[in-house]
Order: structure tokens, then C-alpha cells, then sequence
């Protein structure tokens, strides 16, 4: 059977028709249209698809789209404001965080997720926050300063 | 890869969700569902309805109390460990529960859902395509066991961080159905049959964990030696809690047999006192307890080595607190 169910998505409210075994990832992908959420292993395994809910860091392929009705989700595409790219995705682009792509969604929404819990948080803590998001191409390096240059920015804004 | 058809339940009490559960016979509960559907997406676990646990009201909490620390069994992995009380009092629930998985899945996992996990072997956590290459085993539905050929059961392993953890500081399980409630110790809730680890009545649902007021003196750790650090299940975990005067001691493993195991005769004789000769026979004595057998890429001869190993960090760790 076929559930009803209204998906807050980036400050946007979806109706959708969907079937209890569609996960998150996909009804993001297929029906919304929302392609900057990455499909990797599908089993939780590379943290491609994390999305934001009520805040967490979640693995959009391990939740069940019912299962996120009356929650906030925030996708990478929701995360520029009025046409301004976040201070992540800047520091990505300017530290050279990123090479093929694939992972950086995940990687910035789970960058959010362990600044938005710790702001100045220590480059150990962020390795280990991001330890679950496989990059192959950069060696972690220039990302782990991208997350780092953020970090020692809102430490001086306190 | 697609989940298969199932129907969904979102009761909103315990009375409705123990009801569905005695009436489907094929009904699972759904918590953070980082265990239960990756084997869906496997196929080894194809239940005719989903039950999630999140709209029942008061499940997700951690309550400092007179008696004890009481844990809602929808708690987050990642809000126990966060918890003041449990970081500072229960540091070994916290390394347990901060070990588990990545920060994501600590995030979405749940600790009643960490401890009912299934229980893991290479042969049964696979794609259906690469356990279509010989016959099911008796885990996935089939007649045979491919690790220990000669005995008609069931021996995969048992690999939750948590257990453990839980296991050393006696700590009891809440478990609740229509029927009532009852308490009973979080080590009685597991089999030790590899085929169903868990020996919860029909309709009952794992509702609170209570870790004992006397657990928040003394000592408590966790130790996990795994392949990779950053999401692996343990090749093997072990935690220890002592008394402040060191004169108990209590050990348990995980992930070397088909239930989390506490070590009691290395106990007792660690609970004598930690000198070098106690320390040794107490290396042999968790040895012969354990029943590591070849349900992971790494051979039980390894996980029994590393068993030692972790014994040793562990009273390290305690001598030199």
C-alpha cells in the first residue's frame, strides 16, 4: 500500500505517493529530483547519500522515506542561501577540498552536522566525524582543511 | 538497490506494537535501521511488515536516577555517549556506544537497536548473488552450516559494540507487551543460537536498558580491535569494570561466539588480585570460555590472540588509572 506522506525537504514541503520500501535516497533522487545527494554503495557504507535531519547526519540510504515524514531534511541543495554559496562549500572550492565530485555533498553535510555540534572541533574529531565518507581522490588532506578553515572562522566570530 | 515489499506499521504505543507483533508472524521492529536493512537489501531478512518504534511517545532518553542510570531503547548511540553522566560515570558504555559504526550511524542507531542486532557471519551477510554460488545456510533459511560443517547449528557471531559494555556493569533490560512488563538481566536476553540470538517472548519489545547505581564507582572500558577504525564491526571486543578496591572485576567479549560473553572464571580469578601470575591464567582462562570459530575474514586462531591482547590494554588501562 501506498502511503501519503509530506516530506520537509529544504524549507520546502513535498506531497508525495510512496511505497514503504522506497528509501530516502531514492525518493530524493527520483521523485524530487534533488540529484545532489549521492547514490554510492546503497548499504551504508560511504556516506555518499548523508543528508541532514533535524540537524544529524543521516544515511539517506538506510532511512525509509515514510520514516522521515515530520522531519527536517536539508540536501546539499539546500544548503546555499539567497544565492550565496555556505562558508563549506566555499572553503571546498577555495582550500580545494574536492576532485571528482561524488562525495563532497556527503561530506559537506556531515562537515555541518560536526560544526553545528562542536564549532572549533579539533582535527582529530573531525577525522573521526568524517571517517565515514569515502573519498578516493583527494587523500582526505585538503578536505580535512576545508572543514578546518571553517571551523577557525566562526571561532573568531565568538 | 531496492528493499523488498513489505507493509508498514508506525504504532503509537507499546499495547498496539506488541499487538502486531503477536499477530504478524513476520513482523520486525525498526529502530535506526542501520542493521535491519542493509539485510533487507540482502534478502536474508524479508519480513512481511516493518513495525517502526518511532511515533511511540518516551523512548528515547537517558534519566540519571537514584537507583541507577535508566536508557530509553530509542536513544541514539550518539546522545549516550554525549550524555554528561554516562561520559563522565559509565566511560565504558560511552567508548562502546561511540565506537559503533560511523558518526552517522551512531547518529541513527539506537542502543536497544545495537544490542538486538543480528547476529553476523560472511557466509549470511552477503548479496543474494554471492550466496547464490552454494546452498543456503541455516541462518538464511537453508539445512547447513558452512563454517562448521559437522554440527546441525547455527555459529555466527555476535558482533554488537554495546553489549559488552552492558554485560560487565549487570545491567537489565525493560522488556515490555501487552501482557505486562518484566526485567530481566541483558545478558539472559541472548540465545546463543546463531539462527534466532535473541530469546524475547512473542510480542515483547525492548523498551529501557537500567545500568545499576553501583556501576558509576569504579572502573569501566572498552576496547574494539577492528579492521578499519572508521565503521568496521569489531574482529573482537572486550570491556572490563572493577570495583573501586579492584577486588571484583568483571569481563565480557564480543564478536568470538554466537552471544556477547562474559569471561567468568578469568573473572574470578582476576577478582583475587592483578598480579602478573593472575594475569596470565586469566589470558588462558577467556580462552577456553570463548568459541571463536571462522565467521569473519579473520580466523578464529586471530581472534583469540587478539583477545589476549585486549585483556592486557584493558588491565594496563586499570593499574594505571
Amino acid at each position: 500500500m501506498k502511503h501519503s506522506v509530506a516530506l520537509s525537504v529544504n524549507g520546502d514541503t513535498y506531497d508525495v505517493l510512496i511505497s514503504p520500501n522506497e528509501t530516502l535516497l531514492d525518493v530524493l533522487r527520483e521523485k524530487l529530483g534533488l540529484m545532489g545527494t549521492k547514490k554510492g554503495c546503497d548499504l551504508g557504507a560511504c556516506g555518499a547519500c548523508t543528508v541532514l535531519v533535524d540537524g544529524e547526519a543521516y544515511l539517506s540510504c538506510l532511512m525509509l522515506a515514510v520514516n522521515a515524514a515530520g522531519r527536517k531534511i536539508v540536501t546539499i541543495e539546500g544548503l546555499a542561501q539567497g544565492g550565496e554559496l555556505h562558508p563549506l562549500q566555499k572553503a571546498f572550492i577555495e582550500k580545494g577540498g574536492l576532485q571528482c565530485g561524488f562525495c563532497t555533498p556527503g561530506m559537506i553535510l556531515t562537515a555541518k552536522a560536526a560544526l553545528d555540534e562542536e564549532a572549533v572541533p579539533t582535527e582529530a574529531s573531525i577525522r573521526r566525524k568524517i571517517a565515514g565518507n569515502l573519498c578516493r581522490c583527494t587523500g582526505y588532506k585538503k578536505i580535512v582543511e576545508a572543514v578546518s578553515s571553517v571551523a577557525a572562522l566562526s571561532g573568531k566570530e565568538d | 538497490m531496492r528493499l523488498p515489499k513489505f507493509e508498514y506499521a508506525e504504532p503509537k504505543s507499546i499495547e498496539e506494537a506488541s499487538s502486531i507483533l503477536s499477530k504478524e508472524d513476520g513482523a520486525k521492529i525498526l529502530a535506526g535501521g542501520t542493521d535491519l536493512l542493509v539485510n533487507m537489501k540482502h534478502r536474508v531478512e524479508t519480513p512481511a511488515v516493518i513495525m517502526s518504534l518511532k511515533k511511540i511517545p518516551d523512548l528515547s532518553f537517558v534519566r540519571p536516577e537514584d537507583g541507577g542510570i535508566r536508557i530509553g531503547a530509542m536513544t541514539s548511540l550518539k546522545s549516550v555517549y554525549s550524555h554528561p553522566t554516562i561520559a563522565e560515570k559509565l566511560p565504558g558504555l560511552a567508548l562502546a556506544a561511540s565506537s559503533v559504526g560511523s558518526y552517522h550511524h551512531q547518529a541513527m542507531g539506537t542502543i536497544g537497536g545495537n544490542l538486538c542486532q543480528q547476529n553476523r557471519c560472511k557466509y549470511f551477510n552477503q548479496s543474494r548473488w554471492w550466496r547464490s554460488s552454494r546452498a543456503l545456510c541455516f541462518k538464511a533459511g537453508g539445512e547447513l552450516c558452512h563454517v562448521v560443517k559437522k554440527k546441525n547449528i547455527c555459529f555466527s557471531s555476535y558482533c554488537g559494540d554495546v553489549a559488552p559494555s552492558l554485560l560487565v556493569m549487570n545491567a537489565k533490560a525493560l522488556l515490555e507487551s501487552k501482557e505486562g512488563k518484566r526485567e530481566v538481566e541483558v545478558e539472559s536476553l541472548f540465545t546463543g543460537d546463531g539462527k534466532s540470538p535473541l530469546g524475547l517472548r512473542r510480542g515483547e519489545i525492548l523498551t529501557e536498558i537500567r545500568v545499576p547505581r553501583e556501576c558509576q564507582e569504579g572502573f569501566s572500558t572498552y576496547m574494539k580491535f577492528a579492521n578499519r577504525e572508521s565503521i568496521d564491526f569489531p574482529i573482537v571486543g572486550a570491556s572490563l569494570w572493577a570495583s573501586p578496591d579492584t577486588k571484583t572485576v568483571r569481563l565480557a567479549f564480543t564478536a568470538v561466539d554466537r552471544k556477547p560473553l562474559r569471561a567468568r572464571k578469568a573473572e574470578e580469578r582476576l577478582s583475587g588480585g592483578l598480579q602478573k601470575s593472575a594475569l596470565e591464567e586469566a589470558a588462558r582462562l577467556v580462552l577456553e570460555e570463548a568459541k571463536p570459530v571462522n565467521t569473519s575474514l579473520y580466523p578464529a586462531s586471530h581472534k583469540r590472540d587478539v583477545m589476549g591482547l585486549l585483556l592486557e590494554s584493558m588491565i594496563t588501562k586499570l593499574l594505571g588509572r
